[in-house]
This record gives C-alpha cells, structure tokens and sequence, in this order.
C-alpha cells in the first residue's frame, strides 16, 4: 500500500518529464550558459579566446546610449500596444458573447486567424500595406487627398507598427477574454436585471470583477509578449527611420549575428530577462492580492 | 551562376561542384556560425566590405600562392584598387569575381522630353556637377498640389549615393592608420550638405519621408538615380522603361565612386587535392567571368572587359569605365557597426533633423568609442586593422 502511494506520488513528474527535459535542454541550460557568457568578452570576429571580464559587459550597458534607446523604444511599445489590445479583445469578446453560437464561431475563428499566421508573412503583407507610394492604406485615402508616411516617418512609424500588432495579436486575448466571460453565470445578470441595473452597471459590478483573473492572466502574458517585440518591427521598419523603432530585442540581436559580440549580447539578454521577472513579479503579486 | 556551375561540373567530371543559394540577409550569418563549427563550404562569396572581418576571425585562406602558381592569374589583369579590397595584413584572402559598381540610371524618355539631347536627338546624361544640377531642375516638373510630378534626381541607397559624394569632394573617413575616424571634415560636410540642398534648396529630389525612391524611377516619376549594376537586371524585366546609364557625375574635385565586389574565397584549413580542385573552380568561374557578367554584373578583369562581347553589353560597359577609380567602403573589421552610425548620420541630416557637421560629428564619436573598443581586444594579438 505504501509503496503504491510513494509510487503516485512520482507519477505526476512522470508525466511533466518531456516536458522537463526539453525546458531543461532548451530554456534552463541556455539560460545559464548565457549568464556564463555575459560574463566574459567573446568577440567571434576576434581570434582571441573569451576572456571573463566579470560585470564590465553589464557597465557597458548602462554607458551605452543605444540600450537606452532600444530600452525605451520597447517600454513605449509595451505603453501602446498593451492597452488598446486587451481594450479592443474585451469588447470583441463582449460582442461575441451576446451573438448566437452559430455566427460566434465565425467571427471567433476569423478574428484569430491572422495570430495564426507567421510574422515573417504578416511583417511583409503590412509592410506592403503600409508602402506610401503604393500601399493599400495610402490607394484608400488617394481620393481624400491624404498620403500617410506611415512607416517612414519618425511620428508615424511606431503607431504604425502597432496597429499590425493589434490586427495580428488581438485573437489570443480575444479567445481567453471569451472565455472568461463565458464562465460567468447568466443568472447574475438576470438578478441584476431584475433588480434595475442598467447594461453600463451590469459590466462594472458583474463582469468586470468576475473577469479579473482572466484579465491579469491575459495582461500578464501580453506584457510579456510585448516587451520581447522582433518579428513585426524587424520585418516592417528594421528599426527605422532613425532608429526610432529599434527595440531590445533588435538590438541584441544586432549586437550578436551583425556584429557578433556574443558576451555583450548575453549581457543585453540578461537584461532584458530581469526586466521581465521584474513586470511578471509585480503583476502575479498584484492577481495574488486580489 | 548555376549554368556555369553546370558546365563546370560537365567540362571536369572529375569535380563535382555543389551550389547553394541564400539570400544576402542571412547568408553572413550562417556562413559565419558554420565558419565556427567547421562545417563552412570550400568555396563561398564573401562581399570586399567584409573581408576584413572574415581575414581576422580566420575563416579565408590566402590565395597569394595560387595566384602566382602555375595555374594562377596575371595580376596585371585586376585593378590594383580591386585587388587592394581583398588585402588584410599584406595577404590576399580572396578572388574578385566582379566589380559591382554603383552608376547613373537615366530615364532616356524624360531626358528627350526635357530637351536634354545631343545635336543628334540622343539623351546627354550630365558628368558634372553644373551639368547635373541643370538638368535636375529641367526636369523636376511641379504637380497640382505643390508637389512634383516628376523628380530630377532621387537618393536611393543613402549610403553609397552619399559616400561616393563625399569621396567625389575629396573627404577622408579615417586617418591612413585607420586609428581615428575623421567623417566630420569639410569636405564630408560640404558634400553632404550639396545633397541636403537637393532636396531642401534646389527642391529637386524628393524629401525621404515619403517616397520609395527605386519605385519611383521605375515608374517614371524619376529622371536619374545612382544604383548599383546589380538592379539592371531589375529594369531590364520591364519593357515600358526607356533607360540607360552612364557613370555617375562627378560632383566634386575628385573622381570617385562607390562599389563592392563579389569574392571567392577559401576555407582556411583546405590543402591538398581539395585546394587544387577548388582553386580550379575559382578559375574557372573568373576565366568566364563574362556569363557573370550577362546576368547585370562587371567583370573584375580588364581583359575580359575590353573584349567585343563586354562592349555590347551597353549599361554594364558604361559602368565599367568607373572601375579603375571605384571606392569601397573603408577598410575595417568592424564595418556593419561604421555603417550602422554613417547611415543614422546620413539619415538625420537628409530628413533635416540634424545639421550635417552635428550628425557627422556623432558618428565620427561613436566610430571612435568602437575603435577604442576593437584596439582593446585584438592589437595584442596582432589582429589590429589592416590599413
């Protein structure tokens, strides 16, 4: 009997081991030797062998104007995308919500499509639309007289890049807000009804605090998503104009595969990896409390 | 490239040659991931602005040996700027297949529209400055609206229209020891300054905010554009454009123009009956460097460009009078972080957000903050630049 007990208790890491081994082998044992590396100056265009240079790399970064920027690039994207998605997904999810089945399965699948499809196909069908000399955008506005320098401009380049985001994005959070709301008892309306509360009260007082943990969820992962933006900028703007859209990310990857400073890029990961923690930290404690 | 790999592997069934494509944007990448494990091609291309850090990491065998060997090459028979491109620390690492330099296009129809013609009716392209500015304006037509209809000139690729302006007016990038970067000199900012007042003063070129400007010579809207050889093939596809080109006009005191070159190179540790078979490969492909040619390229030696089948190529041979003064970008290991800062700085001060002496001066710092950097790691070694 003993034994058999001892035996199921085991019997749940059994089943979490695939899993285990690739997050070891692919996340956990990366994620250290990076650490190792950012300590250590390793120039593959150097013939020299790395050498440890303790915390000189992560100095470097604080000195380095183009972290900065990069840095500050990122959190302005984190700033405008993250709210007007999980805004837009809420109220997409509310409309779904109230449509009969046979046509919410329509719209579910047709707003989540595009997250289907890969940034590299996405990056480069937006960056056509976007194109101010023949792009789609601009050939609709042609007759208002109105040419948008949408991705080449300083002003306009960001926005532009989120709005691609929010097209290519909004299923996820779409789909968890649905169905979130979806577990949320019809009844309580019908009392609320009942009882005189208007639709506007109905969302405040019902919805909104039964959502809650969804929502935190849903935030927490677009946060997460978002300060990690590559593909949808790499692929539209490169970074540009002027740099302007250039995020972490790029720059780290830039800082390893263009100019293959390996130990400064682990570095600028590292990071990157600490501002992360930091933002998902702050979030579960804020869902914890709740 | 791929029948002339045929033919080759055809005429020497005792080699078989394999290629494989990849697109520029990756291929340094992978080439270099593979360089480190050991696993890279024989034979691979590796473009004149990165020979040196492909030199330094160890990655290219030196063909001096070769070239001078029974079956080498005359090198009377390559420019010596060309040659000169594949040099690190006094070695040769690699063979210039092609010289692909930058030159003007011109759009034959809008010049005979603008009454830009010879005595014969025959489109003039511009070759200097007065003549360039003249016909830029003639022909910049002004719309409805305040905007041109059509533009004079346009800036395609910032970096090499500019960087063979600034050459063209005899600026320096760095010191001949290549110890200090000095972008942010007169004349540097002189030329810069012409191409600023193209767009802002002369009102001839179109502002960069808002304009594809290669779409934009290919729809017609463009009377001239400096391109690299390699769109001609890009241009020859459409039939409803009447163009031709000539070598860039020169803007300055000097003659001067931008260019890179395609080279073969070796994996260091080849030798024996692999080097031999792969070095018969390279020749073999600079021998009929002019098939290379046919596809919108510049053969690297003189005596497959001055032969009949060269001259009729019109575009290419027009280009190819540029070859004994070409520029490459400067000399250095660490060229995608110059380049990074040169096109920030050239950015800044056509959009008009910076003045030139101010850009060029943060670049000229920042380039100076990676010297100091590259000294740091690699002079100890004797792996410092190459001037």
């Amino acid at each position: 009997m003993t034994s058999r007990r001892n035996l199921s208790r085991y019997t749940g890491y059994f089943f979490a081991l695939p899993y285990l081994i690739l997050f070891t082998g692919f996340v956990l044992l990366p994620l250290f030797y990076g650490l190792t590396l950012s300590l250590f100056r390793w120039e593959m265009l150097s013939p020299l062998p790395a050498q440890f240079v303790g915390i000189a790399n992560f100095q470097e970064a604080f000195h380095d104007n183009y972290f900065w920027q990069a840095l500050g690039t990122t959190l302005r994207f984190v700033l405008l995308a993250m709210p007007p998605t999980i805004g837009l997904a809420l109220l997409i999810a509310a409309g779904l919500r109230a449509a009969p089945t046979k046509r919410q399965s329509f719209y579910r699948a047709a707003y989540f499509l595009p997250t289907i499809m890969t940034i590299s196909v996405a990056g480069i069908l937006w960056r056509w639309f976007y194109n101010s000399e023949f792009g789609l955008f601009n050939a609709f506005l042609a007759p208002a007289g109105v040419k948008i320098p949408w991705i080449t401009d300083v002003r306009w380049a960001m926005p532009s890049i989120v709005l691609m985001t929010l097209w290519w994005t909004i299923g996820g959070p779409m789909m968890a807000l649905l169905a979130g709301l979806q577990n949320i008892p019809i009844s309580y309306y019908e009392a609320a009804s009942i009882d005189g509360a208007k639709p506007g009260t109905q969302f405040w007082r019902i919805t909104l605090p039964l959502l809650r943990p969804v929502l935190l969820f849903v935030v927490v992962l677009n946060v997460i998503g978002s300060v990690q933006v590559f593909g949808q900028v790499y692929m539209i703007t490169r970074g540009g104009p002027e740099l302007s859209t250039r995020t972490l990310v790029q720059y780290i990857y830039e800082t390893a595969f263009n100019n293959y400073r390996m130990g400064y890029a682990a570095a600028l990961s590292w990071l990157l990896f600490v501002l992360i923690a930091l933002f998902s930290f702050i979030q579960f404690r804020l869902m914890r409390e709740q | 490239m791929l029948r002339m790999v045929k033919r080759f592997n055809a005429e020497n069934p005792d080699i078989q040659a394999l290629m494989q494509r990849m697109d520029w944007a990756t291929c340094y990448n992978k080439l270099f991931v593979a360089g480190m494990g050991g696993r890279a091609p024989e034979l691979f291309v590796v473009h004149t602005r990165a020979i040196q850090r492909f030199a330094r990491a160890g990655f290219l065998r030196e063909n001096d040996d070769l070239m001078s060997g029974a079956n080498g090459i005359d090198l009377a028979d390559l420019d010596a700027n060309v040659w000169k491109g594949v040099e690190y620390h006094g070695k040769h690492y690699g063979l210039p297949l092609d010289v692909h330099a930058m030159g003007m296009y011109y759009n034959r129809k809008l010049f005979r529209e603008a009454g830009i013609v010879d005595a014969q009716g025959t489109p003039r392209p511009p070759t200097n400055r007065e003549e360039f500015l003249d016909a830029a304006k003639r022909l910049t037509i002004p719309g409805s609206g305040g905007r041109p209809d059509q533009w004079g000139f346009v800036f395609t690729n910032w970096e090499s229209n500019i960087y063979t302006i600034m050459r063209q007016f005899g600026g320096e990038f760095f010191t001949p020891d290549y110890q200090k970067c000095i972008v942010n000199n007169a004349e540097n900012v002189a030329a810069l300054q012409f191409c600023v007042d193209l767009i802002r003063r002369y009102k001839v070129a179109p502002p960069p905010e808002n304009f594809d400007s290669w779409i934009g010579f290919r729809q017609g809207k463009v009377a001239m554009a400096f391109e690299g050889i390699y769109m001609l093939a890009d241009l020859q596809k459409q039939s409803d454009l009447d163009f031709s080109g000539a070598p860039v006009p020169q803007m300055g005191d000097h003659i001067a123009v931008w260019a890179d070159s395609h080279n073969l190179c070796m994996r260091s540790d080849l030798s024996g009956e692999k080097l031999a078979a792969t070095w018969r490969f390279i020749k073999y492909l600079s021998d009929n460097s002019l098939d290379w040619a046919a596809g919108g390229q510049i053969p690297t030696r003189p005596s497959r460009r001055n032969s009949p089948r060269f001259q009729q190529m019109s575009v290419q041979s027009a280009f190819a009078r540029q070859v004994p003064y070409v520029n490459y970008l400067p000399r250095l290991p660490f060229i995608f972080e110059f380049q990074t800062e040169f096109g920030l700085a050239l950015e800044k001060a056509l959009r008009g957000r910076a003045t030139p002496a101010d850009a060029l001066q943060v670049a000229q710092d920042n380039i100076n903050r990676i010297i100091a950097r590259d000294r740091e790691a690699n002079e100890a070694a004797g792996r410092g630049i190459s001037a």
